[in-house]
């Protein structure tokens, strides 16, 4: 089946983008999950909630492929794109941030390096980055034929 | 028990099965005459289906409703001028595009449609999938499987046919015709609307919309009406035929986005925005997309500022020592150091937060992202009373309230609109967000983004729960009709965005340099008066802003309004003159604790005791709530023509603030929260 690629990648990054937004969540109501220091995990609710929606917009194009349809392959789209934009989204924090470091010198940023500012989204976003490549054509060319 | 009678009418394209289907609802029970005055035939029938009488009537066969031949013309009289209950609109599933621009026009009809989706047995055989639910949510109709020479789906029809025609109220979506087309729509409905003979015998939206359309129908009634020479003078500084295309086209453009969203097969091709829609107007994932959109947004907005708001600070800090440095008359220094750069530093030092906003609103508005979001929200707008269209507006209050507010002159229907406005300045403005990224950033830390995110969540839940508070009491009624604008996706371009930004945001920029700067002085200047009996020297540094001066008198005077929210003199002063402008409540905290435009020094004196993270929340929640800016009031006053409604909101607003913040402060002290 010419889908199974993207069912398999869909399901892969939507549990991940789930999980981690699940610890995302927890740590944000200051429950220790013991895994934020090492996995670089912020606590931070919200954003774990839209981890969890794009979690929830991978899976959905499991759901929709896994039942044959086709156009399931729109959610795999989608959660790349979201996903892209939320890597965005914390590269730019991280450009933020080494504003502050090296222009601002600001005193909170003493000793602050580069892998501070580093974020699930932005490694996970890699996954998505990946993705978008593979299946380039799609995003730049209109569909002709499903 | 009596009987209950409805009138319903028969609708469709030539060739759909809409004999065949009249015959098996109706059997032998029919009457063919003529429709009067034109020798088209009319075929009438009954039948009773469980406890209510029917009564069916076949209009003639026909394409659309524009007065083209004398079918159309017999067909749309009927449903305009007998507004029989229920108009059965019988589609042919194998050729849904072609059907559906009859639906849009329908629509516009304000009638209450539901569609006999015929045919069914041969779209199923042909295996073209259609998604009866999506078609049911885009349109707003109840859609029936019908194969009406095998008498399926009768029954299904008619029980969804009297529960429509029972229905208390009924939505309805419309087509957009963009922007330019929809302004002179509004400008027609609003000189329309004015013949009452017309407006209420006819919807007044599609008697604007015909009227742009060209139709000879139309006009004729027009022409003998009061408003005939208003119209005239509008129709004759546009091109009709230009119209006319653009219209259609439109109505086309609207099909063609909701036809791959229902049938994947009926159309040629699927493009990257039909994909992109799927997933986007998802029944369950649409609106947690959006929310997740909206806090991306925030984000950049709220993080990716800070270096650039220290570079801003930089600067006035640069310019306060220029001004102390260089100028030695103590009044004129302390006027232009501890009032205008303070003040107006205070202020200015979140500009890049409200570009940023701004920036991130034209990237969503530009991708053509925003509009998709209007329409998830409308199922939600509409349980809350209020319109889709209101949505836009509602979005906009984000930026700032004012524009906002001008923005719901789009909604023509009144009720729909004064709710829009009441509830319009709950909607957190760009303006009190330096009072959260200060309160926030002192107390909150580094949670200060989701405290700050809830504040607008917060926003947002008042402005919907009094949205139906109102619609539930005061202006009771359903709201209009939603229009539909569905452009296609665009990658929005950073130049493109970046001019809007600047459009809105220059705005900020001359409030800085106007009434922000005269409210500083203002606050300054009270500050700088000593208080009656106290014996020191104008604008002297051992008054200035200090219980000594005028304005400590005056913050004494109302200090027991808000000392129950555990606010202090100086709090009050400060959101006293927020009333000015938001932004001056951080502008006036600055001169009032001595700290001049330098935030972090406001910070630290805040969180030394001056305040806890209780009254912060509370401040915070107060600030969001009360009587909104004076523009804003003043924009309130304009748009509704009303002193009573303008009142109404500045005191619901406040009392609603005072409650909360006082809730806040007294049951966080009781549990012992956050000292
Ligand atoms: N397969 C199929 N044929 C139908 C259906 N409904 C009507 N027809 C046939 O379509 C043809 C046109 O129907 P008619 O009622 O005359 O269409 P009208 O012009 O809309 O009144 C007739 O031959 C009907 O038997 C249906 O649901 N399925």
């Amino acid at each position: 089946m010419a889908n199974t690629n993207k069912m398999i990648f869909a399901m892969v990054v939507g549990i991940l983008y789930v999980v981690f937004g699940i610890l995302k969540m927890l740590e944000g109501f200051g429950i220790e999950t013991g895994l934020a220091e090492s996995l670089l995990i912020p606590g931070d609710f919200f954003g774990g909630f839209c981890f969890v929606v794009i979690g929830a917009v991978f899976l959905y194009a499991v759901k929709e492929l896994s039942a044959g349809v086709h156009m399931g392959v729109s959610y795999v789209y989608v959660g790349i794109l979201m996903s892209l934009v939320f890597m965005a989204v914390y590269l730019l924090v991280m450009g933020a941030d080494l504003l502050m470091f090296y222009a601002v010198k600001s005193e909170d940023y003493e000793g602050w390096r580069i892998i501070d500012s580093m974020r699930p989204g932005i490694y996970l976003g890699l996954l998505s980055l990946i993705g978008y490549f593979y299946w380039k054509d799609r995003f730049t060319t209109e569909m002709t034929k499903v | 028990m009596e009987k209950k009678k409805i009138t319903i009418a028969l609708a469709g394209n030539p060739n759909v099965g809409k004999t065949t289907l009249f015959n098996a609802i109706t059997g032998a029970r029919q009457h063919v005459g003529n429709w009067p005055g034109v020798t088209v035939e009319k075929k009438t029938g009954k039948r009773t289906y469980k406890d209510t009488e029917i009564e069916v009537v076949d209009l003639p066969g026909t394409y659309s409703l524009t007065a083209y031949s004398i079918d159309e013309v017999v067909a749309r009289d009927y449903v305009v001028e007998e507004k029989p209950d229920v108009v059965v609109q019988i589609v042919d599933a194998t050729n849904l595009e072609r059907n559906l621009y009859l639906t849009t026009q329908l629509m516009e009809l304000g009638s209450r449609v539901v569609i006999a989706l015929n045919m069914w047995d041969l779209a199923e055989s042909r295996g073209d999938e259609i998604d009866t639910r999506k078609m049911e949510d885009f349109l707003e109709i109840p859609v029936v499987k019908t194969v009406a020479n095998r008498a399926e789906g009768i029954d299904a029809l008619l029980e969804e046919v009297v529960r429509e025609a029972d229905k208390g109220e009924h939505h309805e979506h419309e087509v957009s015709y963009g922007d330019d087309i929809e302004k002179k729509i509004i400008e027609l409905e609003k000189i329309v609307g004015k013949d009452s003979a017309l407006s209420g015998k006819y919807p007044v939206r599609w008697l604007s919309v015909k009227l742009l359309d060209g139709d000879e129908n139309i006009l004729e009634k027009i022409e003998g009406s009061s408003v005939a020479t208003q119209v005239n003078s509008v129709l004759s500084t546009i091109k009709k035929e230009d119209y006319e295309a653009a219209m259609a086209e439109k109505r086309y453009e609207t099909i063609n986005t909701v036809l791959p969203q229902v049938c994947v097969k009926c159309i040629k091709g699927v493009t990257f925005s039909d994909m992109i829609d799927r997933a986007v107007t998802n029944k369950y994932l649409g609106i947690p997309i959006f929310l997740a959109m909206m806090w991306a947004a925030f984000e950049v907005t709220f993080t990716v500022a800070t270096p650039l708001m220290e570079f801003v600070d930089m600067f006035f800090g640069w310019l306060a020592g220029v001004v102390a440095g260089s100028i030695t008359n103590p009044v004129l220094g302390s006027l232009l150091g501890d009032g205008i750069v303070a003040g107006v530093g205070a202020v200015m030092i979140f500009l890049p937060n409200i570009l940023l906003l701004f920036l991130m609103i034209s990237l969503l508005e530009d991708s053509g992202y925003m509009a998709r979001a209007a329409f998830v929200m409308d199922k939600l707008m509409y349980k809350i009373g209020l319109n889709g269209r209101s949505f836009i507006p509602l979005l906009m209050g984000f930026g700032c309230n004012v524009p906002a507010i001008m923005a719901t002159r789009t909604i023509e229907d009144e009720k729909d609109r004064l709710v829009t406005i009441l509830v319009n300045p709950f909607i957190s403005c760009g303006a009190r967000l330096p009072v959260y990224l200060m309160l926030a950033g002192a107390f909150f830390g580094r949670q200060a983004g989701s405290v700050i995110f809830g504040i607008y969540i917060l926003g947002i839940i008042v402005a919907i729960l009094s949205a139906k508070l109102i619609r539930g009491t005061v202006l009771k009624g359903k709201p209009s009709p939603f229009i539909m604008e569905l452009p296609p996706y665009r990658l929005p371009t950073l130049k493109a965005s970046a001019i809007h930004m600047w459009e809105k945001g220059s705005i900020y920029l001359k409030k800085a340099g106007t009434i922000i700067l005269a409210g500083v002085v203002f606050v300054w200047l009270l500050s700088a008066i000593p208080a009656p009996g106290v014996d020191a020297a104008f604008a002297s540094e051992e008054i200035l802003g200090t219980e000594d001066s005028l304005i400590g008198v005056l913050g004494h005077i109302i200090e027991p309004l808000v000392a129950p929210l555990g606010f202090d003199w100086k709090v009050a002063v400060a959101l006293v003159f927020g009333f000015i402008a938001k932004e001056i409540v951080i502008g006036s905290m600055g001169v009032l604790y001595g700290t001049g435009e330098d935030e972090d020094a406001l910070a630290e004196i805040l969180t030394a005791g001056a305040m806890n993270p209780l009254t912060a929340l509370g401040l915070m929640v107060f600030t969001l709530l009360y009587v909104p800016c004076i523009a804003c009031v003043g924009v309130v006053k304009k748009e509704t023509g009303s002193w009573k409604w303008t009142l109404f909101m500045v005191a619901y607003g406040t009392t609603l603030a005072w409650i909360a913040a006082f809730l806040i402060y007294r049951i966080g002290t009781a549990i012992g929260w956050g000292l």
